[in-house]
């Protein structure tokens, strides 16, 4: 495969995933406000939204790219994908706590409203983080491989189809996790 | 547990950083939250804004990081037709999809009964944030991933973190600084 591509050769592979993307999206926010305004708890919730959503460029995006050059470069064995889960469920248990404390923060000291329990508002973010990349990491080393063997390049299509799953399954993955806990 | 030990070495302080300046976003984006609130659409769109040039960005993170792995781009700061190839590629990539996000957006809105304000200064404003963007990141990115590559280090784990954080933070603020401008 020529990895020298031409614009239109990069046109042709990103443009279909990025509507893909674009529609998931706009479903993610729809979906968002159906399922988690009705909460008593809202206003704390929708603080550790964003935060949750981002772990998709910090901690996802970097695997399935990391994935893609280990195909591409042929260095992608079972010893090198499982250093790659590992590392990603670390750095993603880590930022899950961080995420939940800095979320106890906010809510002490701008929205001050006192129905969730500390030890929930650190669990939330950590059960739901965990929940999402247990669907994302399978779906897209997978699909890097079956992009790869159809002669695609894995970086043009792979990251901006995850970036519709990966919002869509961290909003339905936040809201499993807080009906779970019980959060009112 | 080499790979395992690069990973997270390289990774974690820039992952702590953008995660901070993910919050940051949220909290000024809650600031501005009444000039959101006079355009209604803005709200809808802007996930999708924000995922679309973060998704360009990841696209060519990755691809300048394969391209110097594979030895197609010198570690140089200097044109080449694959830079070249890249910029016009994702440019116009950027373009269509901006079309496409227009259309899907104005129609959920439409459907869903949002209220639609002068819609011509919305796209307006809508394509100088994603160009201005589009155009600041192109130069980040391929000189930062330059740096980082004659460094030893891999691209895709700093960069990536890094440029999706920024651009959490930077499409709300070009977005809402144009509504001032223009309004």
């Amino acid at each position: 495969m020529d990895w020298q591509d031409t614009k239109w050769k990069i046109v042709k592979e990103v443009f279909p995933s990025e509507i893909i993307s674009i529609i998931g999206d706009i479903l993610a926010g729809i979906i968002l406000t159906i399922l988690i305004v009705p909460f008593e708890s809202f206003l704390i919730l929708i603080l550790l939204v964003p935060a949750l959503l981002s772990i998709r460029g910090n901690i996802s995006g970097p695997y399935i790219a990391r994935t893609s050059r280990d195909i591409i470069i042929g260095e992608f064995n079972k010893k090198s994908l499982l250093e790659n889960i590992l590392a990603t469920y670390t750095l993603s248990i880590l930022i899950a706590f961080l995420i939940g404390l800095f979320g106890i923060l906010l809510n002490y000291f701008l929205v001050r409203v006192f129905i969730i329990t500390n030890g929930i508002l650190i669990l939330i973010p950590i059960i739901s983080i965990l929940l999402t990349l247990s669907i994302s990491i399978p779906f897209s080393t997978v699909l890097n491989i079956i992009v790869f063997r159809r002669g695609l390049d894995p970086n043009n299509v792979v990251n901006p189809i995850m970036t519709a799953i990966d919002d869509f399954f961290t909003v339905l993955c936040f809201y499993l996790t807080i009906i779970m806990l019980g959060v009112p | 547990m080499d790979y395992f030990k690069k990973i997270i070495k390289e990774s974690v302080v820039i992952v702590i950083i953008s995660s901070i300046m993910g919050l940051i976003s949220g909290t000024f984006l809650s600031i501005n939250q009444q000039i959101l609130y006079s355009f209604p659409i803005i709200l809808l769109i802007l996930p999708s804004l924000n995922s679309l040039i973060g998704d360009i960005s990841t696209v060519l993170t990755s691809r300048l990081s394969s391209h110097l792995y594979l030895g197609n781009l010198p570690p140089k700061i200097q044109k080449s037709n694959v830079l070249r190839n890249d910029f016009y590629g994702l440019l116009i990539t950027i373009l269509l999809s901006l079309i496409a996000l227009i259309i899907i957006g104005y129609a959920v809105g439409i459907a869903t009964g949002i209220q639609i304000i002068n819609p011509l200064l919305i796209i307006t404003v809508i394509m100088l944030t994603l160009l201005i963007l589009f155009v600041m990141i192109f130069i980040l990115l391929f000189t930062s991933s330059i740096f980082l590559f004659r460094r030893g280090k891999d691209p895709n784990n700093f960069l990536i973190p890094l440029t999706t954080s920024l651009l959490d933070f930077l499409t709300p603020l070009i977005l809402i600084f144009f509504i001032y401008l223009f309004t």
